[in-house]
């Protein structure tokens, strides 16, 4: 990791003017000692601490770089110079061996037109004929000496030193002096001509070699230069530049502007590079993505396990104010209870409880479900308890109004000001064993019976308990007293029990109330207890795929036959 | 006013309030986390609408499958201003519509059509097939 994740992000572009400052801000200036310097620097020499070893940081030596011109350098330049070199000499020593051959057919000639011009006998004795004609000889510019000889040996004639030696320098030619009527030669002459001027044309003609050669070496050097640090060199520099950053995960991009233009094949790297690291970058974000979406999911997975610990805590509060399910056992009732709320805890609230001769069973469905509602339940609970123990109230009707009153007072709904729009549907009975006679009362909930003659339905009133309301407008309901005979089972139930999303035929509908009466009417014959589990498994079973939508509470009781 | 179109969730109904045709629509199924504030804005564009514009007809329409009753009371606070409104001498027809057989919802729209004495609350069976 490095210490400024925003450089990290960021994509410098290698060689462009802004690559002058440092990319990581506080950071070491290794970017920068970089480009100071003119070439290329020794990364270990730089920032040893910081740098981690890689399989670039050699390379990224200008030394390296730098020796290419020197190996192209070394190893072209002397073929080079060493083809010029040999043509030079080559052209030389062909226009000196052409010339030396000249020389010689010129002093051949030129000795023997003198040998001729002076033949006839007794030339030796008259200078008159000889003098004139080989003093012409000296007229020539490379001449050296001339001698002659007559028929018996003699020196007649001597211009110019003759060297007694051979000398490369000199071309000699020798003519016989003949005369026609004679056999013998009646002399000898001999001519020399100097090859300085050929020496010092060829000497000259080296030296320009040479010259040319250094010439082209200089702009060989200078050439190679340019164009490998043009096209080669920078470029390299900047990939490798390039390379270093994204060794450490920065990643940077190699561009060329104007001032350095790859060679293609460089260009075709650079590119095929800068693919590299925008994949190399996707991947690298798409594992930071991951990681922090790990993290994330570690976070939310605790505060999940938090809150359904918390949660589960608050069940065990709300299942403990909840009435013992055998409250009822010797009040001559059967009693079977299913309480499901959506999300551990819920709105939905039951309560039975034996006061004095008669029983009285409560369902109560508050708005809300979850933490919520089961604040709402608490505050029934409360209320319900104050009212049949404090004021002692009998009556479901008057139950319910009380309730009302006090659920209302309790949310300040009744005028003072409150940002609650909550309330319950509420159904009460009170169960008389000594007369045999169930009162019914309720509010939003109904009574739901089960007899010989079929199901029915007793409606309670409209509104529900609770909410706030214009004035002082009170709720009120009545009384529905029932003649229980043995048999007869009654259901209390929230609408999460009805409300079940299933597949009616071949349309999404809710179960309703005639479909859970249909269940209900079905499994009449069956003990409480098991028509619960009956009905609960045919709830789920016309849910099918679809989640529940409420809490469920329901409270099954059956009056058992007189002892 | 702009005409306000929700997209239906899995838990919230599709919502279609066109002021301009005074067409009003809501959809699908209805038990979200928080009622009040799904409802809320609903019920502030549509009393604003009635209190600004001139006695154009309003029609309702409520076609939901499930709903809460949390949901219920929103529904109850958007039916109040509109009885109102009917009250004032304004043309407001309620359409409730149900799917033939499904006696919950109907049931919900014979409780709901006892509040209304101005507006015209009408129940619509829609056919198992159809719609």
């Amino acid at each position: 990791m490095t210490s400024d994740p925003a450089a990290d992000k960021a994509s410098p572009v290698i060689g462009s003017p802004a690559r002058k400052r440092s990319l990581r801000g506080g950071g070491p200036l290794r970017g920068d000692d970089f480009l100071d310097l003119a070439g290329f620097t020794d990364a270990s020499a730089s920032a040893p601490g910081t740098m981690r070893p890689g399989a670039l940081r050699g390379s990224a030596r200008g030394r390296d770089l730098d020796s290419l011109a020197h190996t192209l350098f070394l190893r072209i330049y002397p073929v080079i110079a060493i083809v010029v070199l040999v043509t030079q000499v080559g052209i030389a020593w062909v226009n000196y061996t052409d010339s030396l051959r000249l020389y010689t057919e010129r002093a051949n000639l030129l000795v023997t037109l003198t040998a001729q011009a002076i033949a006839r006998p007794g030339w030796s004795e008259r200078p008159d004929v000889y003098t004139t004609q080989i003093q012409a000889l000296t007229l020539d510019p490379a001449f050296r000496f001339v001698r002659a000889w007559n028929a018996e040996g003699g020196l007649v004639m001597s211009i110019g030193e003759m060297p007694s030696g051979r000398s490369i320098e000199l071309i000699r030619a020798s003519a016989a002096v003949t005369v026609a009527e004679r056999a013998e030669p009646v002399g000898r002459l001999t001519l020399g001509l100097s090859t300085e001027a050929l020496r010092s044309s060829a000497e000259k003609q080296a030296l320009l070699a040479v010259g040319a050669t250094l010439v082209l070496m200089l702009a060989f050097v200078l050439t190679l230069h340019a164009n490998v640090r043009k096209h080669v060199l920078a470029p390299l520099k900047r990939l490798l530049l390039a390379m270093r950053e994204v060794e450490h995960k920065r990643w940077s991009i190699v561009e060329f502007d104007g001032a350095v233009r790859a060679s293609n094949e460089i260009d075709v790297i650079s590119s095929a590079f800068n693919r590299m690291v925008e994949g190399l970058r996707a991947g690298d974000e798409a594992k930071q993505l991951l990681a922090d979406l790990e993290l994330a999911h570690a976070k939310l997975a605790d505060a999940n396990h938090q809150v359904m610990e918390s949660i589960g805590y608050a069940r065990r509060i709300q299942t403990s104010v909840l009435p013992d399910r055998m409250a009822l056992a010797g009040a001559g009732l059967d009693v079977a209870v299913l309480w499901e709320p959506l999300h551990q805890v819920g709105g939905d609230y039951f309560w039975l409880e034996r006061l004095g001769d008669v029983s009285i069973i409560v369902v109560a469905d508050c708005t809300g479900h979850g933490v919520p509602g089961a604040f709402i339940t608490l505050i029934v609970a409360t209320a319900l308890d104050r009212v049949l123990h404090e004021r002692g109230l009998r009556s479901p009707a008057e139950i319910l109004a009380a309730l009302d009153e006090m659920v209302r007072a309790q949310l300040r709904q009744d005028g003072r000001g409150s940002d609650s729009d909550d309330g319950l549907d509420c159904g009460v009975c009170i169960w008389d064993p000594e007369a045999r006679r169930l009162t019914f009362a309720g509010a939003g909930l109904s009574l739901t019976t089960v007899t010989d003659t079929g199901v029915s339905r007793i409606r309670g009133a409209k509104r529900g308990l609770g909410y706030p309301r214009h004035g002082s407008e009170r709720f009120s309901t009545g009384n529905v007293t029932l003649d229980v005979t043995p048999g007869d089972t009654f259901y209390l139930m929230t609408d999460g029990v009805t409300d079940q999303m299933g597949i009616h035929g071949t349309q999404r509908q809710l179960l309703g109330h005639r479909g859970v009466a249909d269940i209900l009417l079905r499994t009449r014959e069956e003990e409480l207890g098991l028509q619960i589990g009956t009905l609960e498994a045919e709830l789920a079973a016309y849910r099918g795929s679809e989640g529940r939508r409420d809490d469920m509470t329901l409270v099954a009781f059956r009056p058992t036959c007189r002892v | 006013m702009d005409r306000i179109q929700i997209p239906a969730t899995p838990r919230s109904p599709e919502v279609d309030f066109d002021f301009a045709a005074g067409r009003f629509r809501l959809s699908g199924e209805s038990y979200p986390e928080d009622a009040a504030a799904f409802f809320g804005p609903l019920l502030h564009a549509l009393r604003t609408h009635l209190a600004a514009s001139s006695s154009d007809p309003i029609v309702f329409e409520v076609a939901l499958v499930y709903f809460n009753s949390s949901s219920a009371k929103g529904l109850m606070n958007l039916f109040m201003p509109l009885e109102d409104a009917a009250g004032e001498g304004r043309g407001v027809t309620i359409r409730w519509v149900y799917a033939e057989g499904d006696e919950t919802i109907a049931e919900a729209g014979e409780d709901f059509a006892s509040d209304f004495s101005h507006a015209r609350f009408d129940l619509v069976e829609t056919s198992r097939a159809g719609n």
